[in-house]
């Protein structure tokens, strides 16, 4: 492990075994009410942080099944009692939503902050330090800020999220650090622009598709519903040929970006060679994989596309992996984990 | 933990880290029976890890060494006492030191063989039960603690859209509002107080040409007829059983149903099956709403009945809704049925007339 190698990362998971885990968690999720789904999911980021490795040292994952339980019923338990005071006492209602946004930073943070600290590399955990003053300006006033800019500026708040998120990552004390300048995000944001206009454009010449009369076809679905079926067909192959790509031009290059640009305390680099084309390819022979095995092959498609992403990210070390020290970390609690889990919010790295 | 003491276990090969620390040696674990001094359980094996110069790292009885379960290939863990950690390939020298521990059952449960296909089986099946039962009971829980206020919303935000997207204000008279207002009222007050609960009925006109004779109602009980359905239908039974049908939809819920029902699926997906992916995920969503769409077939079918019922209460003919749908049939060509939020007009006119026969 000299300075300056690459060290590329593996994913040594096999869509047999994951298959058996996978398939046991959804039998045992469904047989116990739900309850189980905690366990499914400890034993999933388990599996996952467990057979990526680098440099032949490999993640792990710790939280117990039990705090994942907790979390989730604690978060079901609140928003049932939010409901219920809101049909007992309407006029509390503004003051609850209000309530809602000022705690939603401090549990995103909380969450991101759970999810580090319960992952670890090589017998160092991961932690986070954000605060949710800062979680607050980032996930709600940036945004608004750029809605009122017309989007233009979304390259960066796409940067303001990804600092936030990696400047605040530890492992164990060695931070990591990321910027960027702003070229970077824009060229994936126009390149990703570029491609849906110009593929949408000659999609729509070629099938003769057009919005208006997409959108006043769904209008009148109940008294022309003729117009509806060929214009729902192109509205699909719109979307394969303009969005989705232009989605993974768009995933590719920021990804890139933020590996080639991300360092870890001690001298550490890192690298990524994602490209879009393969995404896309990836993305969506799984897709047809997976519908016409309704839905047995999705862990064979999961491990595909770890394997290739974990292919295409390496470690530059600039000195020994031996001299990472963690920290005593106090116990932490899965409400928040249990609460962006809920609401679909995704706090991961993005690795 | 089922340990037969007699049995020399042989030493296992792996790494070793100390507490905290990312420093890793390659290390060796070696089990032994207990000095007296050791552990007043003399039943006890006591674990000795040594590093690769045969120095003790750490000692402690079995019992106290915290054992990760196992999980597929991924190496086994042990924890000392003291934090240190040791990790292992060797599945079999870690199953012939513990015997069976906490997590064996699952962990059998997932090996990959014949015996996976009656879990395969099972888990359709039981995907199939969630499916027909589990739903309806998600749904009506969710509705049960739906607050009103938000039902109030929906209706307000939905009328907002439509008059900013596709609709103008009415240019019918007053007598002609009047006249379907009296039918309308006449309607709600052949409605059970009960069913009722907390819906708030009103009649709303809006002029939208480019959706022709029609009407809808939201969750709350906000109708809304078109200026083009008035000007078609002069016939006050034609009116009766279109606002029936309409009051069927917000007394059965139909409109909270069929966006519950969408979102519990979408979240039962994200539990049970965990991170789809790029794509599938949207496609998820998307042929979800196919599906919903068959749904609200039957919501239909059962509006239709409840505005027949209704219709025939008040005193009116339930013929009219027939004079509705034969119109529909004569002025417009029907999508095919997957694709369709309402079964066709024929068949519906036939699901009506042997409805109203069996009404009399």
């Amino acid at each position: 492990m000299s300075d300056g190698t690459f060290e590329k990362f593996k994913f040594t998971g096999n869509a047999k075994e994951w298959f058996g885990i996978w398939i046991v968690n959804i039998l045992l999720s469904i047989v116990t009410i739900g309850i189980y789904s905690a366990w499914a999911k400890v034993r999933t980021k388990k599996y996952f942080a467990n057979h990526t490795y680098v440099a032949d040292r490999n993640f792990d994952y710790h939280a117990t099944g039990k705090q994942i339980l907790i979390g989730r019923l604690i978060v079901i338990g609140g928003y049932i009692l939010f409901n219920i005071v809101l049909i007992a006492l309407p006029i509390l209602g503004l003051f609850l939503v209000l309530g809602l946004i000022a705690v939603m930073p401090w549990l995103i943070v909380r969450s991101i902050a759970f999810n580090a600290r319960m992952t670890s590399f090589s017998n160092v955990r991961f932690n986070f330090l954000g605060t949710a003053g800062k979680a607050f300006l980032v996930f709600f006033i940036y945004p608004i800020l750029t809605a009122l800019t017309a989007y233009t500026t979304a390259p960066f708040l796409s940067r303001a999220v990804q600092r936030f998120t990696i400047n605040n990552y530890r492992l164990g004390t060695a931070s990591f650090n990321f910027d960027s300048a702003i070229g970077p995000f824009y060229k994936a944001f126009l390149a990703a622009i570029a491609w849906f206009v110009v593929a949408g454009g000659l999609g729509m010449i070629v099938t003769g598709f057009n919005f208006l009369e997409f959108a006043s076809a769904m209008e009148n679905a109940e008294n022309n519903p003729e117009a509806i079926g060929p214009i729902i067909g192109m509205f699909y192959l719109l979307l394969f040929v303009a969005v989705l790509p232009a989605a993974m031009i768009y995933y590719a290059m920021i990804r890139n970006t933020i590996f080639n640009a991300a360092t870890l305390e001690g001298g550490h680099r890192f690298n990524s060679t994602v490209t879009a084309g393969k995404m896309l390819w990836l993305a969506i022979s799984n897709l047809v994989v997976v519908v016409c095995t309704l839905g047995l092959m999705l862990p064979w498609a999961q491990v595909r596309m770890s394997k290739y992403l974990a292919e295409n990210t390496d470690l530059i070390p600039g000195g020994s992996l031996d001299d990472f020290i963690g920290t005593q970390q106090k116990e932490t609690s899965a409400l928040g984990d249990a609460f962006t889990d809920l609401e679909g919010i995704d706090v991961g790295m993005p690795i | 933990m089922n340990v037969d003491n007699n049995k020399k276990c042989p030493a296992i090969l792996g790494r070793a880290y100390p507490a905290l620390q990312s420093n890793r040696v390659t290390a060796t674990l070696l089990s032994r029976l207990p000095l007296h001094s050791e552990t007043a359980d003399p039943d006890d094996l006591i674990l000795d890890l040594l590093d690769e110069h045969n120095a003790v790292i750490a000692c402690a009885p079995l019992s106290e060494v915290t054992i990760d379960a196992p999980l597929g290939s991924m190496p086994r863990r042990m924890t000392f006492p003291d934090g240190t950690l040791f990790e292992t390939d060797d599945h079999e020298g870690v199953h012939a030191l513990t015997g069976e521990t906490r997590g064996s059952i699952i962990h059998g449960l997932e090996q990959f063989g014949p015996r996976l296909i009656v879990i395969v089986l099972a888990t359709i099946a039981a995907v199939w039960v969630l499916w027909r039962f589990g739903l309806d009971i998600l749904v009506a829980a969710a509705i049960a603690i739906t607050p009103p206020i938000l039902v109030e919303q929906i209706d307000r935000g939905t009328l907002q859209t439509i008059d900013y997207a596709m609709a103008d204000d009415t240019e019918l008279e007053d007598p002609e509002k009047a006249k379907v207002q009296k039918i309308f009222e006449r309607l709600l007050s052949y409605i059970d107080e009960d069913d009722i609960g907390t819906s708030d009925f009103k009649l709303l006109f809006r002029s939208m040409p480019d959706v022709g004779p029609n009407a809808f109602a939201l969750p709350n009980g906000t109708i809304v007829m078109t200026d083009q359905f008035v000007d078609e239908f002069n016939d006050e039974d034609v009116l009766a059983g279109v606002l029936g049908h309409e009051m069927g939809h917000v007394i059965e819920k139909h409109g909270l149903r069929q966006t519950y029902r969408s979102l519990s699926i979408y979240v039962l997906v994200a539990f049970l099956v965990g991170d789809t992916g790029p794509i599938i995920e949207e496609l998820l969503l998307e042929g979800n709403l196919i599906l919903s769409l068959s749904y609200s077939r039957d919501h239909e079918v059962s509006a239709d009945q409840f505005g027949l019922r209704l219709a025939q209460d008040a005193g009116y003919d339930p013929a009219g809704l027939k004079k509705f749908f034969e119109w529909v049939t004569e002025n417009a060509i029907e999508p095919p049925q997957w694709l369709s939020t309402h079964p066709s007009s024929t068949e519906r006119v036939k699901e009506i007339d042997t409805f109203i026969e069996s009404l009399n």
